[in-house]
């Protein structure tokens, strides 16, 4: 009993010392409760609806972070990995009747197997070459997609999947859940020393290299756990919607989870995340003026990245939080000196 | 006060308050969601024959629900569906869930239709297809009926009879310049946009023509957005086509069209030529698109005694021709009679009368099938097939196919240039 009291009063100790005292981290905190607690004041069906795609494609712009963000290998055709696992999830489903707990984990590591097909050719490009060669994937698949319509359904896709639970509510908690376990092991593997590492190969490679560290292994890496999330993501998907389509694979998909990652903030998981929380449900929003949607969304996204280069979500952080200069922790911006070492912040 | 100012304050007031409650008395309007991509002309479509159908309605006093009269509220839903699939599914939900719309419209691109349906289905609400051609849309009514009996396609026909009024367009200008021209053997050239849905069309012309006693000299399969042909066509010219059978449902259409014009090739081009059913096509071939023919849904033709005042009124207040999306229109009549007889607007109680009402509007007869497809054949919907002819769009079929010939249809024309190329061979 001691220790279980015990074991409280550190969290409890550590929620207040930690979590308390960053606007940031309290901001994380009540985004995680509202999201849990949304339903038992709104049932509303197409208020579900938004945040369940925008929960799907949250993770699948941490996955693209996870890749591109973290050890620059700059992917423009990311919607293979969610496609992929997308018609691997449906097709098993529905020939093969595999239920969906296991259909969603075989299409991702599908997502797996194309990220270390698409990782192996792709180690010795980089910049311009790399982005076009991964674009080029995707548009592959379609054809091969298009090539074989008795397998893939053709123009059609792959229709009548399971769905991922009969209630609207428990697919909403469903995809919630999973974005926040899965988003927390991203952002876990990228403070880790693996992550560390991704961070410096994309600073410098060759001096991560000349450090003895095979970095081919770690940009391997990146490319099999980006392919992994992306394709929960795109198992998730495949699911909600009850069919998969050559849309799974299409350009624009890719490009729209560029555009979410940079605006929400690259290199820290959160920021994608936040990014696809803004911009996924203001779309929605703008369907009041439908003639200007695109164009108001188009010049809301170019003003914040003139304004705010590195997304704007760090853009916000370094407003209301400081960085100690000495012991780089930080502390909120109406702090004079540092919470830990006491330092001046001015 | 006077006795008679205090009653004059009760009797204001009394009718302020009868006033204020007027709104309260009307009868709700019914809302009919059009959904479609209303940044595109198939959109637009959907919407404007919407809007034409639902103000003649309401001008008429609106639709009789168990006696009381209740006008049409339409909801503008754009589904955005050619970008993006979630954007569709978000759509049909809102009408559905925010806008409480009562009946469905619309929907073009089938991969988007598909899911659309389904979220019509799980909410029980009636979805008049009105864009989506492809056969499994109303197959799903077959295999799950109690799942999917509110959907019902109201435009166009299904994919297989557009196909068999293709061939029918074929054969009847195969025969035309057998006529005149009197050729042993005629020659054509397959040309289909490299896009999945033409790749079945390719497959059944290349077993078929040989079938129909023409000869296949070569398939082109010229990109959907392609804006120079001329490689393919000098290659067909080189090969002696006598027909360019087209298949496209993208701006190809324009260049192939044009060129075949500027290169003045000795061959009739027919089949499936999306751009060509539009007004602008003139304007956009510079004239030289002259005399090629296309399906079509609409033109100015006594289809039904429907057809012109729609047609006209849709030229007078849109500037253009309606495209086959404004079937809309047709649709918010069908339901109105649907409506009218089953006296409710509850989905179950409406599916059997829809699947029994019978009405005639501006495409032809209406009556469902089985799996709540729109009949195609004699009597019912046909489709038709127009050419251009010195810049009007003119209706060339059905010219006495099965009986039916629609007044207003004119003869189809070999164009000249073939004329004058194989006369002058002679």
């Amino acid at each position: 009993m001691g220790i279980i009291w015990f074991h409280i009063r550190k969290a409890f100790t550590l929620f207040r010392s930690e979590v308390l005292v960053l606007p940031s981290r309290v901001a994380v905190l009540v985004f995680v409760v509202a999201l849990l607690v949304l339903p038992v004041f709104t049932q509303d069906p197409y208020l579900l609806r938004v945040l369940i795609f925008t929960s799907v494609f949250a993770i699948f712009a941490a996955s693209w972070d996870l890749l591109s963000g973290f050890t620059g290998q700059m992917n423009f055709g990311h919607a293979l990995f969610f496609g992929v696992a997308a018609y691997t999830s449906g097709l098993i489903n529905v020939h093969f009747k595999v239920p969906y707990f296991l259909s969603i984990p075989v299409g991702a590591f599908a997502g797996v197997l194309t990220g270390l097909i698409v990782g192996i050719p792709c180690l010795r490009l980089r910049g311009t070459y790399l982005a076009l060669t991964t674009l080029a994937f995707p548009i592959i698949l379609m054809g091969l997609v298009f090539s074989f319509p008795d397998v893939t359904g053709g123009e059609l896709g792959v229709m009548g999947l399971e769905t991922l639970a009969r209630s609207r509510i428990h697919v909403y908690y469903a995809s919630v859940i999973s974005m926040l376990v899965l988003t927390s092991i991203m952002w876990k593997i990228t403070d880790s020393n693996t992550g560390i590492l991704f961070h410096a190969i994309r600073e410098d490679e060759l001096a991560v290299r000349a450090g003895g560290i095979n970095t081919t292994r770690y940009k391997l890496l990146a490319f099999c756990l980006s392919g992994f999330f992306a394709g929960i993501a795109g198992g998730l998907y495949a699911h909600i919607m009850r069919t998969v389509g050559p849309s799974t694979l299409e350009v624009s998909l890719s490009f729209q989870v560029i555009i979410w990652s940079i605006f929400g903030g690259i290199a820290s998981i959160y920021g994608p995340v936040a990014g696809v929380f803004i911009l996924f449900p203001l779309a929605e929003v703008l369907r009041a003026f439908p003639k200007y949607r695109m164009l108001i969304f188009a010049i809301l996204v170019l003003l914040t990245l003139i304004f705010m280069p590195q997304g704007l979500i760090p853009w916000i952080r370094d407003k209301i939080e400081k960085e100690c200069p000495r012991c780089k922790v930080r502390s909120i911006a109406t702090r004079k000196t540092c919470r830990i070492c006491a330092a001046s912040l001015d | 006060m006077k006795r008679s100012s205090v009653f004059g304050v009760v009797l204001l007031f009394l009718t302020l308050v009868l006033c204020s409650g007027f709104h309260a008395w009307a009868a709700d309007p019914i809302k009919i969601a059009i959904v479609g991509p209303m940044q595109f002309t198939q959109g637009e479509g959907h919407w404007n024959g919407a809007t034409m159908a639902a103000e003649e309605i309401n001008k008429a006093g609106g639709i009789s629900v168990k006696g009381t009269k209740r006008t049409i509220e339409l909801i503008k839903v754009d589904s955005n569906e050619f970008l993006s699939i979630p954007d569709a599914t978000n759509a049909m939900e809102l009408a559905i869930s925010k806008h409480k719309a009562d009946f469905v419209m619309g929907g073009f691109r089938t991969e988007a239709v598909l899911v659309m349906q389904d979220i019509a289905m799980d909410n029980k609400k009636i979805f008049l297809g009105c864009g989506a051609a492809h056969p499994e849309l109303c197959e799903r009514v077959t295999k799950d009926y109690d799942r999917y009996k509110y959907w019902f396609r109201i435009t166009p026909i299904n994919s297989k009879h557009l196909v068999a009024v293709d061939f029918i367009l074929l054969d009847m200008v195969a025969k035309a310049i057998t006529k005149e021209l009197d050729i042993p053997k005629l020659k054509v050239a397959i040309v289909a946009e490299k896009a999945a849905w033409a790749d079945p069309m390719v497959k059944i012309a290349e077993g078929k023509l040989p079938q129909m006693g023409m000869e296949v000299v070569g398939v082109w399969r010229p990109s959907p957005t392609a804006t120079d042909t001329t490689a393919e066509l000098s290659a067909i010219q080189r090969a002696g086509a006598h027909i360019i059978f087209t298949t496209f449902s993208s701006s190809v259409g324009i260049p192939l069209a044009k060129q075949a014009g500027e290169l003045k090739i000795p061959a009739a081009v027919a089949g499936i030529n999306v751009e060509s059913q539009k007004d602008g096509f003139w304007k956009a071939t510079g004239g030289k698109g002259d005399y090629g023919l296309t399906v079509n849904t609409y033109a100015r033709v006594k289809i039904t005694d429907k057809t012109i005042p729609f047609f006209d009124k849709y030229l007078e207040r849109y500037k253009e021709a309606p495209n086959y999306n404004a079937g809309t229109y047709d649709g918010l009549y069908l339901l109105k009679t649907a409506v009218e007889k089953a006296e409710t607007l509850e989905a179950d109680k409406l599916v059997p009368v829809l699947e029994k009402t019978e009405v005639t509007e501006t495409a032809g007869k209406l009556v469902f099938t089985k799996d709540h497809d729109v009949t195609w054949g004699p009597g019912f919907v046909t489709a038709i097939g127009t050419q251009w002819q010195d810049g009007k769009n003119l209706c060339v079929w059905p010219n006495g196919w099965q009986g039916v010939k629609y007044e207003g249809t004119v003869e189809y024309k070999v164009p000249p240039v073939m004329v004058e190329h194989y006369k002058k061979k002679k």
